[in-house]
């Protein structure tokens, strides 16, 4: 019995050796890029459709030779919105399956705790959809990239939007950990240097991420005598939070309601006609703002494939794909800190238009779409965006001094 | 205070829909001695069930809340059959163990099934929209939710008080021995009360999908809230399960309106003043676990 377990062992090490052999000479064929997203639990939305944005670019790229002539081959690992689960996960992805590069991330909590560990794996990451200032700010490294808006340039394009309305009391109802305290934050101290009369209600409303009933928190908001309300809830938070205002009348009241992530397809999908007519709505990107080749190209590829319009959390895994082909192309290499150095004020036409990772911090200077939502779109049954506005990305984004990024 | 007569009918409707899933969650540990972990996923199972019904084939919603939960039901009874059975004589630790599997298999189906997005079920119209009451607009739809927990508060109560049932099921929970003596096919016992249970869940799961978003995640919320209950009422009680979910739906309810800054804490706090004070919560028994 226990020679049989010992020669088990042994010719299932050799297995491994063999194959991990196998695995190398074949690796040099590929180009192999890591994904780590929330795949299960409920925020598993985002995931999903960053791996069909993914999925996408992938194919395309794949069907025209590959990168440096190297088809492409993306490997997943699940976060589950946990900084520690990430960081395994990204170690897992480097020393034993050997990616070449890393996308991903959704939530800001584990964009904060994975960061700071980039260096140490000598590999690059582009990040698509956590939003927290931090990441191209405090913590910056030289392998960290972000191609999506950040919390600081939408929530300037926000107090803009803001100042320019009749509000001046502000309060806020948003998810109760970095992103709803940030936006939050951002957008009083952005509003208060455009309308200094502006005033912040230090009544604020921070439910619990998950909470399932907001009732307690609509009658509060309702109750502050509030004229101007900034929602950062988000994902099926909002589709419940939107029911249940619905529900206590929250949309009759006299009150500028600012959605930062309201125009997020899933929700209005999710929502249809239950979304309010008339209040503002955000998106890092709204599928129907971009006139250009590449947008077109990525819209119509993306509603033959999964039948609705793009979200913009799958534009910004998208794009984080082309990021790497013409990065890797520019490097004529694969190498991870070759990769990492030739994206640093690297553009790239994005189905949002020319993005640029500005060097001193690698945030991408992309634009926070704003608009108001108006009547349903007969085809796509959701609400559509009026008033378009489609922010400079260069001006809302912080000044290099201000985000405390040293590279 | 002009809020309290609001916050009071929002405290009950969301404490008597969290008392229709909890107390299954104890019937099923006060007969069967099992930590159902995969009772949120059951609850899921309704709530997407109903949506499938209402949303794809067209169903009423009434028609979806009397059939869903007896789906859910029946593959309670499959789950039962294949592979509860195994443990049930066997330590709590290993119910806990295979009916986390079952949840991790459920959760992984229903995303399988209805993709990861977030689905929508319309109340019935003659529950949308609010009525006015206690001076400020209730919706219809939570006064529902008040009625249907009574109803199953009621229902429940007549049925272990005063029916045949409901005795044979508190028999096989004291003592399965003497109840095998006593001729009650205890096999057929724990089969019904597991599907019983999952019934249960999967009612409050029809009765929140019209109020709350679908998505994989929903059974594991509810989980969590489910257990905080059991814990301060006791488990495996009956009434602990009913106070329980009445103080957890009165922290969130009064909590979010006049503690806001404290509101993620208190529900952890109200479970550890419990725990101080009554170690088996405040309506359970001595050593029962």
């Amino acid at each position: 019995m226990k020679k049989a377990k010992i020669k088990n062992l042994l010719l299932s090490t050799a297995a491994a050796i063999t194959l991990g052999a196998a695995n190398t000479s074949y690796a040099e064929e590929l180009i192999k890029i890591g994904g780590i997203y929330i795949l299960s639990g409920s925020a598993s939305t985002y995931g999903e459709f960053a791996q069909r944005g993914i999925n996408l670019a992938v194919e395309e790229i794949n069907a025209s030779g590959g990168i440096l002539g190297r088809q492409v081959e993306m490997l997943y690992e699940d976060s589950q919105g946990k900084a520690s689960v990430a960081i395994q996960a990204a170690r897992k992805l480097v020393y034993s399956e050997e990616v070449d590069a890393l996308v991903g991330l959704d939530s800001s909590g584990v964009a904060q705790g994975m960061v700071p560990t980039m260096p140490e794996l000598q590999k690059p990451l582009i990040i698509t959809h956590a939003a927290t200032p931090d990441v191209t700010g405090d913590l910056c490294n030289p392998f960290t990239y972000r191609i999506s808006v950040n919390v600081a340039q939408n929530m300037k394009a926000a107090a803009m939007v803001a100042a320019e309305t009749d509000a001046t009391h502000w309060t806020t109802i948003g998810p109760d950990y970095a992103f709803g305290h940030q936006s939050w934050e951002y957008f009083g101290n952005y509003l208060k240097e455009l309308k200094p009369d502006a005033q912040l209600m230090s009544e604020t409303n921070f439910p619990r991420f998950g909470a399932e009933d907001f009732t307690p928190f609509i009658d509060r908001v309702m109750n502050s005598g509030a004229e101007g309300v900034l929602i950062s809830v988000w994902g099926g938070d909002l589709v419940n939070f939107v029911r249940q205002a619905q529900n206590r009348g929250f949309f009759d009241k006299d009150m500028e309601l600012m959605f930062t992530v309201g125009a997020a397809t899933e929700v209005l999908t999710a929502l249809g006609d239950q979304m309010p007519e008339g209040v503002h709505l955000s998106t890092r990107y709204w599928y129907d703002a971009y006139d250009n080749e590449v947008n077109t190209r990525f819209v119509k590829a993306y509603m033959d494939a999964y039948g609705s319009a793009p979200s913009y959390n799958a534009e910004g895994a998208y794009a984080a794909i082309y990021a790497y082909k013409k990065a890797m192309e520019a490097a004529r290499s694969a190498d991870g800190p070759a990769v990492a150095k030739a994206l640093s004020g690297m553009s790239l036409d994005a189905p949002n238009g020319k993005v640029t990772f500005r060097e001193e911090d690698h945030q991408a200077m992309v634009s926070p779409n704003w608009g108001i939502s108006g009547p349903m779109h007969p085809e796509h049954g959701i609400r559509t965006l009026t008033n378009l506005r489609i922010f400079d990305g260069e001006k809302v984004a912080r000044s290099v001094e201000e985000t405390g990024c040293k590279l | 205070m002009a809020g309290i007569g609001p916050a009071l009918l929002n405290s009950l409707d969301i404490g008597l829909l969290l008392f229709i899933i909890a107390v299954g969650l104890n019937i099923v540990f006060g007969v069967l001695n099992i930590i159902n972990f995969a009772h949120g996923a059951l609850y899921m199972l309704g709530a997407y069930l109903a949506f499938t019904l209402i949303n794809l084939a067209g169903m009423p919603f009434w028609v979806a809340l009397l059939l869903a939960p007896l789906g859910v039901a029946i593959i309670a009874v499959v789950l039962d059959r294949v592979l509860l059975r195994f443990i049930y004589s066997r330590d709590v630790a290993d119910s806990l163990l295979l009916t986390f599997a079952i949840l991790l298999i459920i959760n992984e189906s229903v995303r399988m099934i209805w993709g990861s997005g977030i689905h929508v079920v319309q109340p019935p119209d003659l529950l949308a929209g609010s009525v006015e009451l206690l001076g400020s607009p209730v919706s219809t739809y939570s006064l529902f939710v008040i009625v249907v927990g009574l109803l199953m508060l009621a229902g429940l109560w007549y049925l272990f008080n005063r029916t045949r049932i409901g005795r044979t099921m508190r028999a096989a929970a004291l003592d399965r021995d003497m109840a095998e003596a006593l001729c009650i096919n205890t096999r057929l016992v724990v089969t019904g009360v597991f599907a019983f249970g999952a019934w249960l869940a999967a009612i409050g799961g029809v009765v929140a999908a019209p109020m709350r978003a679908l998505d994989p995640g929903m059974g594991d919320k509810i989980i969590i809230e489910s257990f905080i209950v059991v814990v301060i009422g006791g488990l495996g009680s009956f009434p602990g399960a009913l106070i329980g979910a009445l103080i957890l739906g009165f922290i969130h309810g009064f909590g979010g309106r006049y503690l806001p800054e404290v509101n993620l804490l208190l529900p952890f706090l109200g479970m550890a003043l419990v725990l101080l004070f009554k170690p088996n919560g405040l309506m359970g028994k001595g050593a029962h676990a």
